[in-house]
């Protein structure tokens, strides 16, 4: 399965944004196969801030593991962003080359 | 002909310009903050819409004298909920990705100022002690953006989960290096860290202050590094400049 992330919007600030994004995809999530990956693709983020990734990738990442992959973007928050959630989180994302 | 820039305005055009009242005016009038004219031999408040575009576009005095004495600003600047926040970054955000030079730095730059001023909102939401929301002035041609809350600040945020942190300094320090937050067990905290990083590698410099502790990452050698400055601010006071 693959989720344009921009379906969420191009300016992803705020937790409370984040949160809410991550409670509305709940029912697109349950549609995943066990052991499906879903992918994620930045294209069309203009920013993506550590407050809302932490809300929706990082339990994306809890549930999903290496079912999560990231598709890669040259946006300079989103390569920022997902090099702090790692750090915070201790736990690294599989990222497409 | 005469200089549209030069023309003078009376007290109610100039309050509906700036977006304060007319008691505001005269206030400041009296106090030196913003001198009005007055015509020879006249009694009426006069401005030049250029004073007032250069009186409303000293960001940095506006947000400091209101954090610290709560004086008024122009509404403009005033974003009351995360909500008219988010609204005015996103429009900021639009500007500045057409700006040349900055097609890429600008996700950063909105990226530090979203992290800045989300805290605002998300640490002192029920708990405002007086005027509720965030000033967040910019000016893309002076490439500066001033964000200011009076909130708790952030050693009294911290405190609350570390109650052994005994300044600013150290609060502020906690802050920006340390994946904590405010608002345990959830778990959260890693804004103010990637800030610090952003701007430790990029060239956009940050002013930072809360309480009496200040962050200056400023020019190409720039470290982090928490200072005591000479106020003491209540809540937060920020100023990017890139």
């Amino acid at each position: 399965m693959k989720l344009q992330l921009e379906k969420f919007g191009k300016t992803l600030i705020s937790r409370e944004l984040g949160s809410e994004a991550f409670k509305a995809f709940q029912p697109t999530l349950r549609e995943l196969n066990p052991g499906e990956e879903l992918e994620i693709d930045f294209s069309g983020v203009l920013t993506f801030s550590p407050s809302w990734a932490d809300e929706f990738l990082t339990p994306l990442l809890n549930q999903l593991g290496d079912k999560l992959i990231l598709l890669p973007s040259d946006n300079l928050s989103v390569g920022a962003t997902v090099k702090i959630l790692q750090e915070a989180n201790k736990q690294q994302f599989r990222i497409n080359k | 002909m005469e200089n549209t820039k030069e023309k003078l305005l009376n007290i109610r055009e100039a309050a509906e310009i700036l977006g304060v009242s007319l008691d505001t005016l005269r206030r400041w009038d009296k106090s030196g903050k913003l001198v009005a004219i007055r015509k020879e031999g006249g009694t009426h408040r006069c401005y030049r819409e250029k004073d007032l575009e250069v009186f409303s576009s000293d960001f940095f005095n506006l947000a400091s004298e209101w954090i610290q004495s709560g004086a008024e600003f122009p509404d403009g600047f005033y974003c009351p909920t995360s909500s008219v926040f988010n609204a005015r970054l996103t429009k900021m955000e639009h500007l500045l990705m057409q700006k040349s030079g900055f097609e890429k730095l600008y996700s950063l730059i909105v990226l530090v100022a979203g992290e800045i001023g989300d805290n605002s909102f998300a640490h002192n939401i029920g708990k405002w002690p007086d005027k509720p929301g965030t000033f967040f002035g910019y000016n893309l041609d002076k490439r500066e953006i001033v964000l200011a809350d009076r909130g708790l600040g952030i050693l009294e945020t911290l405190r609350q989960v570390r109650p052994e942190l005994a300044n600013h300094i150290q609060a502020v320090e906690v802050a920006f290096t340390q994946f904590i937050s405010g608002r345990a067990p959830e778990k959260r905290g890693n804004g103010l860290k990637l800030v610090r990083e952003v701007i430790l590698s990029n060239p956009i410099d940050l002013f930072y202050a809360s309480g009496d502790a200040e962050v200056r990452m400023r020019g190409p050698q720039k470290t982090f590094k928490v200072t005591r400055g000479q106020d003491i601010v209540r809540g937060c006071l920020a100023k990017i400049e890139f």
